[in-house]
Parts: C-alpha cells; sequence; structure tokens
C-alpha cells in the first residue's frame, strides 16, 4: 500500500519526462527541455505537465531520505 | 610445389619466462612458439611495426565495440598525438563516451552479473561490466545541443562530413585525454560513418526540437565518401587495424577498393565469427576477393578480446620503435 502511494505521488522524480540529473536530488526534464524551459528541477518538485512514469525508480523515495535527514 | 623438409623448417620453441620480462619480451617468446593465438599476436605486432615504419603508409584505425567505455580511450589519444595513428573511422557511440568524460563524466567498473533490474531502478547503464550513470548522458546531451547550436549558428545549413563534425566537437572538447581532441590538435581525420546511430543522433532530436527543424545542424554522409577515398588515393600504401569491425571496418576497406589498389597492411581483432556473413568477423582472404585487401598484403587477424590485444600490440610496437621515434607527418 505505502509503495503505491509513493509512486503515484505527483513529483518530478515519478514522471514520465524524467532522467538523472544529480541524483537523487535533481531530475532532467525533456519536455522542458525541449520548450525551452528550465530543464533541471528538483526530484520533489511537480508542474502542471506531470504523467506518471511506469519505470519504477528510487528517485524519489532517495530524495525523501535525504531531504529528511534521520538523526 | 614445397617439399617434405620445407614444411617441417620451423620448429615450435617453448615460451620461456626467466623472470622480469618486459611486453615486447614477451611477444618475442610468442612468435618463438608461433601457435594460436600467440602466433596470430606476435604476427600481428610485427605487421603493426611494419606498418608505422612504412614512410609510404597511411595507417587507418577502424573502431568499433565500446572501447573507450573500457578504457582504451589515453591509449587511442596518445597514439594520435605520437602520430601512430593517420586516420581513425569509428562508431559513433565510441565518440559519445570519448565526449562523455571530456564534460566530466565516468564510467565504472561493475560485473556482468549485476543485478539489471536494480541498475535500471537507480538510473545506471550496464555495458557488459562497465557501468555509466545516467546523468553523465544527460550532461552530454545537455553539451552537445550546446555545441550544435554553436556549429548550425556557423555553417548556416551548410551539410558538413562527419569528420569535419569530428573536428568541430574536437575542437571545443578541451580535454588532453579526449580521442577527438587529440584528433583536432593533431589535425588527424576522425569518420564516424553511422553517426546517427549513437547519442550524437538523439542530441540532434534535442537540438533540433527546440529549434523546430529549422536553422539546424546538419549532416551529410555521403561527404565522408570523396573525402576518405582522397586520403586512400594520396597515399602510396594504406594499412588498416581494426578492433571489431563492423561498419568502421568496411568503410576503410571500401575505400581502400575504390583506389583499385587495395590495402597493403592488415591487422583485425576481432571475437566474431565467419560463418554469419557479416563483416566483423569475415575473414581477411574473403577481403581479398572483393579486391579491398591485395592478395600480397601483410595481414593477419588476430582472434581475441581487443581489449588485452591492442594494448599489448602498442606496447611490444612503442618499445621496439623507442622513444625517439618519429613517424614523418602524412598529408591528409
Amino acid at each position: 500500500m505505502t509503495e503505491k502511494t509513493e509512486t503515484n505521488q505527483r513529483f518530478c522524480g515519478n514522471c514520465g519526462s524524467h532522467n538523472a540529473y544529480n541524483y537523487p536530488m535533481e531530475v532532467f526534464c525533456t519536455n522542458r527541455f525541449l520548450r525551452n524551459k528550465a530543464a533541471i528541477v528538483k526530484t520533489l518538485w511537480c508542474c502542471e505537465e506531470w504523467h506518471l512514469n511506469p519505470q519504477k525508480c528510487e528517485c524519489v523515495e532517495e530524495a525523501k531520505k535525504k531531504r529528511i535527514p534521520r538523526t | 610445389m614445397s617439399q617434405r623438409k620445407d614444411l617441417l623448417d620451423a620448429p615450435v620453441k617453448s615460451i620461456r619466462i626467466n623472470g622480469t620480462v618486459t611486453v615486447d619480451q614477451l611477444i618475442a617468446q610468442f612468435k618463438n612458439s608461433g601457435s594460436f593465438g600467440a602466433g596470430r599476436i606476435s604476427q600481428a605486432c610485427d605487421i603493426y611495426e611494419r606498418m608505422v615504419r612504412d614512410k609510404k603508409c597511411t595507417v587507418f584505425l577502424a573502431l568499433a565495440g565500446a572501447m573507450v567505455p573500457a578504457g582504451m580511450r589515453s591509449l587511442i589519444a596518445d597514439l594520435i598525438r605520437e602520430r601512430l595513428i593517420d586516420v581513425v573511422v569509428s562508431t559513433g557511440a565510441n565518440m559519445v563516451h570519448d565526449a562523455i568524460e571530456a564534460l566530466g563524466g565516468n564510467h565504472y567498473k561493475g560485473h556482468w552479473l549485476m543485478n539489471d533490474h536494480v541498475l535500471y531502478k537507480y538510473h545506471v547503464y550496464r555495458i557488459y561490466d562497465v557501468l555509466v550513470p545516467e546523468e553523465d548522458f544527460i550532461k552530454l546531451d545537455c553539451g552537445l545541443v550546446e555545441i550544435y547550436d554553436q556549429i548550425a549558428s556557423e555553417s548556416k545549413e551548410k551539410a558538413l562530413s562527419s569528420s569535419m563534425f569530428a573536428r568541430e566537437l574536437g575542437k571545443r572538447l578541451n580535454d588532453p585525454n579526449s580521442i577527438l581532441h587529440a584528433a583536432y590538435e593533431t589535425n588527424t581525420p576522425v569518420f564516424l560513418p553511422a553517426v546517427r546511430d549513437s547519442e550524437f543522433g538523439y542530441a540532434y532530436y534535442l537540438h533540433a526540437s527546440r529549434r523546430n527543424f529549422q536553422n539546424t545542424l546538419v549532416i551529410d554522409a555521403f561527404k565522408d565518401v570523396p573525402e576518405i577515398i582522397g586520403i586512400c588515393r594520396r597515399s602510396a600504401k594504406n594499412g588498416m587495424i581494426v578492433i571489431g569491425g563492423g561498419v568502421p571496418r568496411n568503410t576503410v576497406q571500401s575505400a581502400a577498393l575504390a583506389t583499385k589498389s587495395g590495402l597493403d597492411y592488415a591487422v583485425v581483432i576481432t571475437l566474431d565469427r565467419p560463418e554469419t556473413g557479416g563483416l566483423s568477423g569475415s575473414t581477411l582472404e574473403e577481403t581479398v576477393s572483393w579486391g579491398k585487401l591485395k592478395g600480397t598484403a601483410d595481414h593477419v587477424m588476430v582472434i581475441g578480446d581487443a581489449m588485452i590485444v591492442f594494448p599489448m600490440m602498442v606496447a611490444s610496437v612503442m618499445e621496439r620503435i623507442g622513444k625517439n621515434f618519429k613517424r614523418k607527418e602524412k598529408s591528409k
């Protein structure tokens, strides 16, 4: 259940247009690049053109871990 | 017809390793054996030595297979600088990986039995036992799009041959270990006959899409043909060293065929087999039938891993010719 919620969350790191850039915190968005928009975006950001990535990658999970340092 | 005694005049000598040996001393032991792969690699060293010592010969390197990711990049760049190679004909992919490293990316040691689902999840690509992070490709794409934009502005839709394109790339890759940069600095032609079949092609898509396919970089593969044939024609003799085979090998051979005289020297290093009819495994005797290699040519095919064979060949030949050896600069 938890995993499903995670992968469906609207983050750039879950979007079908993303590639790794500065792993895991930043991704590269091909869609934005092709439209001459800033293409390097935060993994945990999301724009209006988000669409779910069928690929199950670790970007979001890893970015979340790195964002909240555990003590 | 030879007599029986002629057939038995060269006995196989056992390989002797007495303590420390240099690479060329080891190759000399291989020559003493003269058998199997040892015999072939020693012959390859002799032929390469004759090629570089022959003042009339232009040496072509045909490069296929993931040699740059596996670590052959600086070796080839050094050979270009030392003028032990006059012309490079490569897959697009090898030069893509050259550019990846020139732009700060890296290749990493992995294993051929890694879990590829895990690699996929972490955006890491595998080339047998070499790993490349996806971001290095993305950073390359961004860099290439910028370079393509510059070239397009300068060339104003005038088509470039693949060697002109390689030169433009080499000019902009400021890395002394880069093959493309070494070629640019020494005015060594690099032909990329299948340039679009690599990340260079995808970067073109990104570059052209952003410009609505107007005023884009234009590469005309046919422009290579008179260029490479011209190099062969101007040279009294031509020799090739083939790593792998494929399109690069045939590009060199076809240029030699067009001169109507065929190649004078050939060393092919491959693991491919001839039975498929594919070029990479085709024997050099088959090449003779096409007129691409002279029937009298000095030639050998080494069946082996080029990552082992080629550096050994280079080390052996460099040892023979010495540090002060200078080849005459070719007119290209």
